[in-house]
């Protein structure tokens, strides 16, 4: 059966079907051919399963912020006002992506959110002084990704429920690897422009600041609006994105009169149109999901790996392959839900801190956002830049290197994880 | 949604699952063998799960062997929701289900919703669950019509507030933003307190609970503790305002299409697990209570409603039930009048 | 006959494209809507099922409207590197059977519509079929899209993608597409 469902992705995936084909026939055919009991019309309701609930509701909308602020003049003049402070830096412009990228991403709890609200201004600049689009889409998607690891994060809320740890205490834990991740991507922007040579721009001399400060005043107040009305409690993270359209409107329509009303229902078109092509792949990547689950298949191989009570570095690196393996296929918050309740024990009588634990498997959460083929934010990324999908993975390699190197140091040294929280 | 804790859980639904193998029945040498699936709204640890995995190893041994059930813990088949309909398609054979999250299927089911209309104590919610007809008879035929058949109710404990404020009386719960499930009874049974009820996913509760962006919300201890909401809370109150019911279901066809030997090994597992089931909750939720009452990293106030606080919250909550007499099907007069009745027995006698 | 044919479909067209924007004004309005009156002690109960429901339009109406464009994620490494009569061959067989696909999706999302009678919505009340219609119309959308994309490498000598979108070749042309 596992056999069936890999090879159907494969061949209609690398035959250039449609991505949603490969997702909705390897659980067809499993559904009709191995699983009697169950009927096919259970797969429609986990499509709508799967592209329900809220913290999806903020993808669209910020897609839909994003198409405002880019067909107005808000983009251009944070653009501007960024580059006036790190355009003549060294990988100035790939650093502020990636700082821009896994803050707005933290806070905001929604990473394809990001791929669109920082990723499509940011990688317009990005492109205009010589970076590769590959590698701009690459350190997109991976800083976006990182937000999933860095509090608030809704991966260690979900494993904080199911395994009953401290939500509090997974967020400290972090923090760390957040940072550390963060600097290894920025690090490499710096390394990567020495060595391709990115132009710099000239410095800006001050009184140029200043006029390029004073023009982004309203556009500046976007970040401030969003995480100021997160944290005093205003609204949720999903609302967030909600009023960042109501923002983008209010300034491009009433302050800035860039364009009229009138354009608004073919902003919201193109959003609606990039919205479904990605949709349909989350839908189908829970039915996908639902048919492993109620096989029972990722419990069985794992008891198979964990039989012979293994350490604990040996269990966090089952771990860490499994939810490598598993986010490659399925989307990384159900690859928590479906392999936490089986490892939990393992790990636990293994002597690993249920809080470690789990920042290795949002860890894992954060880098399966990006590892192909199943990739919410490699879709994202793919409908909104409207290129291909192999040119919107074509960069992450060095990445995922990246990420897979400070995995095993978190692995081994559960220190960087533990020592902020409390005793 | 009725009375509900929610277990539903962040962007996509969820998957989970436990291992099954094969599915269905199969023909072995010496008889039938039988292979079921049990879904679960919860995890391991939690009630659900913990009452469904002592079912399954009971039924079981039991049947020597010939029988055997794999449990699911909840995310592994999506929604609370969608695992009813998997019960109903016969996709998976047990379920436990919350009428919380039938309301739209089985409206008369909202019933478990009304506040400070179940007696008091555990143990005499255990008895009235046990033996009330309303419940055992009229709700579960209007379940069965659906093509769930429940077979018994349980508790999982009773349904707490916190707050970032002590909630003792009705007054206190004036311009406090309250997250429920989204129903409009329990919408309009905070709404009769001057509370402004709102719907937030569970995945967003923690941070909003934390930012302030809702005031408090309402839950059973062990999900209270299981989601650290008591973290971000400087308030609980044991407000025991109702009390979150569950079934043991089984789907219809199957049931019926079985053997009556194997009928009466389920039944009489069913029986067995009314009082190792209540036990199991109290365990859960007094251990998690004390754990709440006991952490000094991020206190929290415990305090529990006198008779005359719960008597004040109850004169306010009276109208829904008129509400729901209205609102909640065909039945709802006739099931509430009933268990009215059979709750005024049981205060009587204890 | 041709003339009808085009009629409807440009009708159909504008159809497609009026849910898709009402469906995301709609999700900004309920979100941002909900968020400034709950500010005022008054929570919008509906805005979350009223999204939901726009979501599920958008993403299946959306199924025919990005298969015009040509705007579904695809994997197209093999495609783009093969001789040309693979290509055109992948071209009348990858549209044809995505189009099968799709009808039997129709058939089952039908099914499940029936599966849902009785229910009703958890805020409004409404029937609950209301959330799910847009998966069966979608999917058969999607399908005659396709069969039509399919149809369109029958007569055309060329390659293409959709109806609406001519395959193109190297990252510079595509860039140079993008572009116009
Ligand atoms: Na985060
Ligand atoms: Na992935």
């Amino acid at each position: 059966m596992v056999t069936t469902l890999l090879v159907i992705m494969f061949l209609f995936l690398m035959l250039g079907f449609p991505m949603m084909i490969p997702l909705i026939l390897a659980p067809l055919v499993i559904v009709l051919f191995f699983l009697p009991q169950v009927e096919p019309f259970l797969m429609i309701q986990q499509m709508m399963s799967g592209i329900s609930g809220p913290v999806l509701l903020a993808v669209p909308l910020f897609i839909f912020a994003a198409d405002i602020m880019s067909m107005g003049k808000t983009s251009n003049r944070l653009l501007d006002f960024v580059g006036a402070f790190v355009g003549h830096l060294r990988g100035g412009y790939a650093i502020t992506t990636t700082a821009a990228c896994t803050l707005f991403g933290s806070i905001s709890g929604s990473t394809q959110g990001t791929v669109v609200a920082i990723g499509t201004p940011m990688r317009e600049r990005l492109l205009k002084i010589g970076y590769k689009d590959s590698t701009a889409i690459a350190l997109i998607i991976n800083a976006s990704d990182v937000a999933l690891l860095v509090p608030p994060s809704i991966g260690m809320i979900i494993y904080g429920l199911i395994s009953q740890t401290s939500v509090g205490d997974l967020f400290i834990a972090g923090i760390l690897p957040g940072v550390l991740i963060f600097s290894c991507f920025a690090v490499y922007a710096y390394v990567h422009a020495h060595m391709f040579h990115i132009p710099l721009a000239a410095k800006a001399t001050w009184p140029e600041r200043f006029r390029f400060t004073w023009k982004a005043v309203f556009p500046l107040m976007f970040p401030v609006i969003i995480i100021g009305g997160i944290y005093s409690g205003f609204f949720t993270p999903t609302e967030a994105a909600g009023m960042s359209v109501l923002y983008a409107l209010v300034l491009e329509l009433v302050v800035f009169r860039s364009f009229s009303i009138k354009k608004v229902p073919g902003i919201a078109l193109s959003t609606g149109l990039v919205t479904s092509a990605v949709f349909i792949l989350v839908a189908g990547g829970q039915a996908f999901a639902f048919t492993l689950g109620i096989t029972g298949i990722p419990g069985m191989i794992a008891e198979t790996f964990l039989s012979g009570s293994p350490g604990p570095i040996e269990v966090l690196i089952i771990v860490s392959i499994f939810f490598f393996v598993g986010c490659m296929f399925v989307d990384p918050i159900v690859v928590i839900l479906i392999l936490t309740p089986i490892f939990i024990d393992a790990a636990t009588a293994a002597g690993v801190d249920p809080v470690h634990l789990g920042v290795i498997v949002t860890f894992q959460a954060a880098l399966g956002s990006a590892t192909p083929p199943f990739g919410v934010d490699i879709f994202t990324a793919s409908a909104v830049f409207n290129r291909s999908y192999l040119d919107t993975i074509r960069g992450t390699p060095p990445f995922i290197v990246m990420m897979l190197v400070v995995c095993v140091l978190l692995i081994i040294f559960p220190e960087i994880s533990l020592f902020l929280v409390p005793e | 949604g009725g009375g509900g804790s929610e277990e539903s859980s962040g962007d996509s639904g969820g998957d989970a699952g436990g291992n099954s193998g094969g599915g269905g029945e199969e023909e072995a040498a010496g008889g039938e063998t039988y292979e079921w699936r049990f879904v679960t709204e919860e995890s391991q640890g939690q009630m659900q799960y913990e009452y469904a995995s002592e079912f399954a190893s009971r039924l079981e041994e039991k049947s020597d062997g010939q029988i055997s059930i794999e449990v699911f813990e909840f995310g592994g088949l999506g929604t609370e929701v969608d695992q009813v309909g998997q019960l109903q398609s016969g996709a998976v054979e047990m379920a436990i289900i919350s009428p919380g999250f039938t309301g739209t299927m089985v409206e008369e089911g909202q019933v478990f919703a009304l506040q400070f209309l179940l007696p008091d104590n555990q143990e005499d919610v255990h008895q009235l669950l046990e033996t009330s007809e309303a419940l055992n008879e009229d709700l579960a035929a209007l379940y069965e019509e659906q093509n769930i058949m429940p077979l018994s109710f349980f508790t999982e404990g009773f349904m707490q507030w916190t707050g970032n404020k002590k909630l003792v009386e009705p007054s206190d719960f004036e311009g406090f933003t309250m997250r429920t499930q989204n129903s409009p009874l329990i919408q309009q049974s905070y709404g009769q307190y001057g509370a402004d009820a709102t719907v937030m996913s569970a995945g967003d509760l923690y941070t909003g609970l934390q930012n302030g962006t809702v005031d408090g919300q309402e839950n059973p201890i062990f999900f209270i503790a299981d989601s650290s909401y008591h973290e971000v809370q400087d308030h609980m109150t044991i407000s025991n305002h109702n009390s979150y019911v569950a079934m043991m279901t089984v789907n219809p066809g199957f049931y019926n299409g079985l053997p009556e030997e194997i009928q009466g090994m389920i039944d009489e597992t069913v029986e067995e697990m009314r009082d190792v089931g209540f036990d199991i909750q109290d365990e859960l939720n007094s251990k998690l209570l004390s754990d709440i009452k006991n952490n000094e990293d991020t206190p929290t106030e415990v305090t529990e409603l006198t008779s005359e606080q719960r008597d004040a919250f109850r004169e306010l909550a009276m109208p829904m039930r008129d509400y729901y007499r209205e609102n909640a099907g065909d039945q709802a007069g006739a099931i509430l009048d009933k268990l009215e009745s059979e709750i005024a027995e049981i205060n009587e006698g204890s | 006959m041709m003339n009808i044919v085009k009629k409807l479909d440009k009708g159909l067209t504008r159809v497609e494209e009026g849910i898709l924007s009402l469906s995301i004004i709609t999700i900004a309005v309920m979100v941002a809507g909900n968020a400034v009156s709950r500010f005022f002690g008054e929570s919008w109960s509906f805005a979350s099922e009223i999204s939901e429901l726009s979501l599920y339009a958008a993403t299946f109406m959306g199924i025919s409207y990005a298969a015009r464009k040509g705007r579904h994620i695809t994997m197209s490494a093999l495609f783009d590197n093969v001789p040309f009569p693979l290509r055109k061959t992948l071209a009348l067989v990858i549209p044809f059977i995505t189009a099968v696909i799709l009808f039997i999706m129709a058939y089952f999302s039908y099914e499940y519509v029936q599966s849902t009678s009785g229910r009703v919505t958890s805020a409004l009340r409404i029937p609950y079929y209301w959330m799910v219609i847009w998966a069966p119309i979608g999917f058969f959308l999607g399908g005659i899209q396709f069969l039509r994309n399919f149809w369109v490498n029958v007569r055309k000598k060329d390659v293409y993608l959709a109806e609406e979108r001519k395959d193109y070749q190297s990252e510079e042309e595509a860039a140079e597409q993008q572009k116009t």
